[in-house]
C-alpha cells in the first residue's frame, strides 16, 4: 500500500532522523525554527508526530529527565524502518520528477 | 524565589489530558519556559505558556494520547478495590516499621478524641428525649418572653390561664396545664419522705405516652386528691407496688388517695416526677386574674395539634392574646409555641419543668472539645511532616514507577484513617472510664444514660474519619506533590511555609496548654481564697442544725443546757451562704430590693456582729414585728453618713411599718458571688429553720453524740448538724468541680502537647545523630549538645507563654467578675508558677531524649564514615 507523506510529516521525519538520539519535542521544535525557519506551533507538531506514529514511522521511549523539566522525562523519538522507507521512496519519486521535468533555474 | 511557570496553564493542561500520560509535554513546556525567560520578560515567558499549553490541549496529539489511555489495559476507573487493599497493606506495614511514631500517634489522638466521644454521646443521648410519646410530633410546649421593667427573660413558663384562650380552637386537640409545684413531704411510720410531683390535666395521659400499669388514670386526675404513683414511689413508700386505693397522709396535712400507678417513665424525658396529681386538687387561685397572668412560676401549658393543624395559627392566638391581655399592665409577656422534641437541648429557658441541657452549655463544651482534639490532629500533622525526609525515598520511587499524585494522596490518607481507627478504639476505652466520672459532674446527670449504642458508635467513626481528614490532609497534599527527582536525590528540605505551620501549630498547643495551667492555678487559689475569706463575721465553733421542722424554741430549749454549747441562736437561712429578698417602700413610694435574714436576739452575739449604733433586738419578742436592723449599705441608699441618724427611721415591709432600732456593720450575708448591698435583720419566730451552736468542745465526735441524743428526745427526723464550715466548703464545691474538670482537660492538652513535642524531639534526635556524633568528637560536652538539641523547643515553649500568658488573662478576668463578685485577681505568681509548671514538664520530656543523643559514642555513628 501506498502510503502518503505530507510536506510537514516528511520535514519532522527528516528532522527527527537528523537529530538522532536527541530527538524530543523541544530539540525537533528548535531544530524546525532555525533550519527551516517554519516557527510551527507546539500543537501543530505533536499532532504530526501523532500522524506519523499511527502511520507507524516512528517510535519513541521515555528518558532523560532533567531539573529543569521539573523532573519530568523526555520522549525521545526515533525513525522506524517504515518510516526510513516512506522518507526513501518520496526522495526516490522526486528525484525521478527532477530528471524527467528537466527542470533548471537558469540564472 | 525561583521563576516558576504559571501553575493555572499547568493545571488546566493536566485536567484536560485526563488520564492520559503527558508527562514529557509538560516537561518540554517547563523547558520551553526555562529558555523563554532567558529570553524575554518573566511576563512574555508565561504568555507563551499559556499560548502552548492551550495549543497542545487543541492539538490533535493529545487527543490521540486520550484516546490510546482510554483504550489502554493500564486504564483504572479511578477507584478499585486491590488499589484500596494496597493502601491497607502499605499503611499497615509503614505505621508498623515506625512503631514509636504510631504510638506516640495513636496515643495522642485517643486522647484528643475521648473529649469529643463524650461529647457525641451526651448529644446523641440527649436528642433521643421525650421520642417515646406517640405524638411527639404534634405536641407543642408555650414558651414566655416576660419582661418587667427593664428586665427581660425567657422562661418556659406560661399561664395557666392561656388554656382557656386557647381551647376550642380550630387547630388544637387538646391541652394540657400542669403545674409543677407539688413538693410534700408524706407522713410515714418510720419517718417523712418528700415527693415531687406534677398537678397536671386529665389529657396529660392523652397527649403524653405513659404506661399506667394498675387502676384508671383518666379518672384519677379527673378527681380532686387522687393521684397516680410511678412505680419506684410506691416502692419507696409502700414498699410493694399493690397499693391502689391506699392514703398518703401530707405532713402539712390532708389526705391523697392513690388512684392509679404507672411504670416510671424513661429517664430521657424533660419531665421528672414521681406523681401525677389531679389539677383540681389545686384550690382556686386567690390572686386577681391581672396577677395570674404577671405572676405564673412553675404552671406549663402544652398543646397537642390535630393532624393537619397549623402551628402559626396557634402563634397568632398566642401574638392576639398577649396584646390584649396585656395593655396597661406593668408586666409584658410574649409567648411562643415551641415543638416539645426541641425543648430537651433547646435555648436557655429559666424556670424549666425537668433536666435541661442548655444549648450555651452544650456549645462551651465543644468549644472545649474542639480546643483539645485540635492539638492532637496538629501533633499529627506536625509529625507526618516531620518526617518527610524518611519517608520521600518511598514516594520518589512510586512517583518515578508511575504513581500519580492522586494514589500518593489517598496513600497517606488511607494511612491517617487507620491511625485514627486505632486510636479510636483507645479513645473509647478512655471514654468507658471517664464516663461515670463525667457524669458525677453533670447537674442532670440522673437523666442520663452514656450506654454505647449503634447510632452513637456510627458518629464516633465518623468523628474519626473526620479527625484522620483534618489531620491527614495537609501531609497528603504535601506529599503527593513532592518532585521525586529531589525526593530521591535526599534534597528535601523542609519547605520555609512548612517550617512556618508546624511552629505556629507547636506554639498554639502550648499556649493552650499554658492557659489551662493558669486557669488551675487561678482556680485553685481562688478555692481557697473563697474559704479563708473574712466574711465580716466568726464562722469558727460554729454548728449548724436544720431545724427540719421541729419548734425552733423547743431546740433552743433542748441544747442550750449542754455544757459544750455556749450559745444557741435561730435564724432563717446560712449566713453567707443564701439569703432571701424582699421589697422597702419608702416614703416616696419607690420600691428598692433588700436582702434580708430573720435573728433572734443572741444571732449578732453569736455570729461576733459589730453594732455600729442602737441597740439589739429584745429577749422577748414583740408581738407582731416592729424593728428592724440594717447594714451600712443600707444606710447609702437613704444618704445617712452617721449611723446614729439612721435609728428611728421607719420603712414599709410588706405592708409593715418597721423601725431601724440598729447599724450592723458590713458583713458577708451572701456568697461570695453577690456583692455586699442593702440587707436587714428581721425578727420573726415562724421563720427560723436553722439552729446555729456555739460550741467549744475538743471532741467533735462527743459533741455530736451529745447532740444527737438530745435531738432524738424532740423528733425522729434524723439529726443533720454540721460545723459552719464544712457547709461553707461544700457552698464553694462548684471551685473543686470546676478545677477537677480544667484539671481533667489541662492534663489532657498537656499530654498532647508533649505527646507531640516528644515525637519532634525523638526526630530532630534521630536525623541529627551525626552532627552530634562529629561535635562529641571535635570536643563538645554532653551538657553542651543537650542544650543545642533543646534550644529550639525551648524558645518555641516561651514563645507559647508570651502569647498565652495575655490571652487567659483576659479571658478569666473577663470571666471572673461573672463567676464571683470577690475574686483573686490574676498576679505575676500565677503566670510564674504556670510558666514553671509548662517549661518543667517540657524540658523533662525534651531532654529525656535529647540527653540521651548526646551520651551516644560517637564511635558508634561515625563508625561508618
Amino acid at each position: 500500500m501506498k502510503v502518503y507523506l505530507g510536506e510537514l510529516e516528511e520535514l519532522v521525519l527528516l528532522t527527527i532522523a537528523s537529530l538522532g538520539d536527541n530527538a524530543y519535542g523541544v530539540s525537533i521544535q528548535q531544530d524546525l525554527e532555525v533550519r527551516c525557519s517554519r516557527s510551527l506551533t507546539i500543537g501543530a507538531l505533536h499532532a504530526t508526530i501523532a500522524r506519523l506514529e499511527e502511520k507507524g514511522f516512528l517510535t519513541s521511549w521515555l528518558g532523560g529527565a532533567t531539573s529543569e523539566r521539573g523532573g519530568r522525562s523526555k520522549r525521545f523519538y526515533e525513525v522506524t524502518q517504515a518510516g526510513k522507507k516512506a522518507v526513501t521512496e518520496a526522495k526516490l519519486l522526486r528525484d525521478e520528477l527532477w530528471q524527467q521535468a528537466k527542470l533548471h533555474l537558469q540564472p | 524565589m525561583r521563576n516558576q511557570p504559571p501553575r493555572l496553564a499547568r493545571r488546566l493542561l493536566e485536567w484536560w489530558s485526563g488520564s492520559a500520560s503527558v508527562d514529557d509535554l509538560l516537561g518540554d513546556l517547563d523547558e520551553w519556559y526555562a529558555i523563554n525567560s532567558r529570553r524575554y520578560s518573566p511576563l512574555r515567558a508565561k504568555a507563551v505558556y499559556w499560548g502552548q499549553a492551550l495549543s497542545l490541549c487543541l492539538s490533535y496529539g493529545l487527543r490521540k494520547r486520550k484516546r490510546d489511555a482510554a483504550n489502554s489495559v493500564y486504564a483504572s476507573s479511578g477507584f478499585s478495590a486491590d488499589m484500596l487493599r494496597n493502601y491497607l497493606k502499605v499503611s499497615v506495614r509503614s505505621l508498623y516499621q515506625y512503631k514509636y511514631f504510631s504510638l506516640i500517634n495513636v496515643f495522642g489522638l485517643a486522647i484528643g478524641m475521648s473529649v469529643s466521644l463524650l461529647l457525641i454521646a451526651l448529644v446523641s443521648y440527649v436528642k433521643t428525649y421525650d421520642d417515646f410519646h406517640e405524638h411527639r410530633a404534634s405536641i407543642y410546649t408555650i414558651t414566655s418572653e416576660r419582661t418587667e421593667g427593664i428586665e427581660q427573660s425567657d422562661y418556659a413558663t406560661a399561664p395557666v390561664l392561656l388554656a382557656q384562650a386557647l381551647s376550642g380552637h380550630a387547630d388544637v386537640q387538646e391541652i394540657v396545664r400542669i403545674q409543677a409545684g407539688f413538693d410534700e413531704n408524706i407522713r410515714l411510720e418510720r419517718g417523712a419522705l418528700s415527693l415531687r410531683g406534677y398537678y397536671v390535666d386529665p389529657s396529660f395521659l392523652s397527649v403524653f405516652t405513659y404506661d399506667v400499669l394498675q387502676g384508671d388514670g383518666q379518672a384519677t386526675l379527673s378527681t380532686p386528691n387522687r393521684v397516680i404513683l410511678t412505680e419506684s414511689a410506691a416502692l419507696r413508700i409502700f414498699n410493694t407496688t399493690d397499693v391502689l386505693g391506699r392514703t398518703l397522709e401530707l405532713e402539712q396535712g390532708g389526705l391523697l388517695e392513690v388512684g392509679a400507678i404507672m411504670k416510671d417513665h424513661p429517664i430521657n424525658s424533660h419531665f421528672k416526677f414521681e406523681l401525677l396529681i389531679a389539677y383540681a386538687t389545686l384550690p382556686p387561685p386567690s390572686a386577681s386574674l391581672t396577677d395570674q397572668w404577671m405572676n405564673y412560676g412553675r404552671e406549663y401549658i402544652y398543646v397537642r395539634l390535630r393532624e393537619d393543624g397549623n402551628v402559626d395559627h396557634v402563634r397568632e392566638v398566642l401574638n392576639h392574646t398577649s396584646e390584649r391581655v396585656y395593655a396597661g399592665l406593668p408586666v409584658k409577656a410574649v409567648f411562643q409555641a415551641e415543638p416539645l422534641l426541641g425543648t430537651a437541648m433547646g435555648p436557655d429557658y429559666r424556670q424549666a419543668i425537668g433536666p435541661k441541657w442548655e444549648m450555651s452549655g452544650m456549645i462551651v463544651f465543644a468549644v472545649i472539645a474542639a480546643l483539645i482534639l485540635l492539638p492532637a490532629c496538629f501533633n499529627y500533622t506536625n509529625i507526618s511532616i516531620a518526617r518527610s525526609l524518611k519517608r520521600a525515598k518511598e514516594i520518589g520511587l512510586r512517583k518515578t514507577m508511575g504513581g500519580q499524585q492522586r494514589q500518593i494522596f489517598a496513600q497517606f490518607i488511607t494511612e491517617t484513617i487507620v491511625i485514627t481507627l486505632v486510636a479510636l478504639a483507645l479513645g473509647i476505652l478512655i471514654f468507658l472510664l471517664a464516663r461515670s466520672e463525667f457524669k458525677s459532674m453533670l447537674a442532670s446527670s440522673s437523666s442520663l444514660d452514656l450506654s454505647l449504642t449503634p447510632s452513637m458508635l456510627f458518629w464516633f467513626f465518623i468523628l474519626a474519619l473526620g479527625t484522620g481528614l483534618l489531620a491527614g490532609l495537609f501531609p497528603a497534599i504535601y506529599f503527593g506533590a513532592l518532585n521525586p527527582i529531589q525526593a530521591l536525590k535526599n534534597k528535601v528540605h523542609s519547605h520555609g511555609s512548612a517550617m512556618r505551620v508546624r511552629k505556629t501549630l507547636t506554639v498554639f498547643q502550648f499556649a493552650l496548654s499554658f492557659g489551662f495551667i493558669l486557669a488551675l492555678v487561678v482556680f485553685s487559689r481562688q478555692y481557697r481564697y473563697s474559704v479563708g475569706f473574712d466574711f465580716g463575721f466568726n464562722k469558727s465553733n460554729i454548728v449548724n442544725v436544720p431545724l427540719q421542722g421541729v419548734d425552733p424554741a423547743q431546740v433552743r430549749d433542748a441544747l442550750a443546757p449542754l455544757a459544750s454549747v455556749q450559745q444557741v441562736t435561730l435564724a432563717s437561712d446560712v449566713l453567707g451562704l443564701s439569703a432571701s429578698s424582699t421589697w422597702v417602700k419608702d416614703a416616696t413610694g419607690d420600691s428598692t430590693e433588700v436582702h434580708q435574714l430573720f435573728v433572734d436576739d443572741s444571732y449578732l452575739e453569736t455570729f461576733g456582729l459589730t453594732l455600729l449604733a442602737g441597740s439589739n433586738f429584745p429577749d422577748r419578742p414583740w408581738h407582731g414585728e416592729r424593728a428592724i436592723l440594717v447594714n451600712e449599705e443600707f444606710l447609702k441608699a437613704y444618704r445617712i453618713s452617721r449611723p446614729a441618724d439612721a435609728l428611728g427611721l421607719t420603712v414599709e415591709v410588706e405592708g409593715k411599718e418597721l423601725e431601724v432600732i440598729g447599724v450592723v456593720k458590713n458583713f458577708h450575708y451572701a456568697p461570695l458571688r453577690f456583692p455586699i448591698e442593702r440587707f436587714f435583720f428581721r425578727q420573726d419566730p415562724e421563720r427560723y429553720t436553722y439552729a446555729h451552736l456555739r460550741v467549744q468542745s475538743a471532741d467533735a465526735f462527743t459533741l455530736f453524740t451529745e447532740l444527737e441524743n438530745r435531738w432524738k428526745g424532740l423528733t425522729d427526723r434524723r439529726f443533720e448538724g454540721r460545723f459552719y464550715e464544712q457547709d461553707l466548703q461544700d457552698g464553694y464545691s462548684m471551685y473543686r468541680t470546676l478545677i477537677k474538670i480544667i484539671g481533667f482537660l489541662g492534663v489532657l492538652a498537656i499530654t498532647i502537647s508533649l505527646l507531640g513535642m516528644l515525637g519532634m524531639v525523638v526526630y530532630t534526635a534521630e536525623t541529627r545523630v551525626k552532627e552530634v556524633g562529629i561535635r562529641k568528637v571535635m570536643g563538645a560536652s554532653v551538657a553542651g549538645i543537650t542544650l543545642l538539641l533543646s534550644k529550639d523547643y525551648l524558645k518555641l515553649m516561651l514563645l507559647a507563654v508570651l502569647v498565652g500568658a495575655p490571652v487567659t488573662a483576659g479571658l478569666i478576668g473577663y470571666l471572673m467578675p461573672y463567676i464571683q463578685y470577690y475574686s483573686v485577681a490574676l498576679n505575676l505568681g500565677d503566670v510564674l508558677v504556670a510558666t514553671v509548671i509548662l517549661v518543667g514538664l517540657g524540658l523533662a520530656t525534651i531532654a529525656s531524649q535529647t540527653y540521651q543523643t548526646a551520651r551516644i559514642n560517637p564511635a558508634e555513628t561515625l563508625r561508618a564514615e
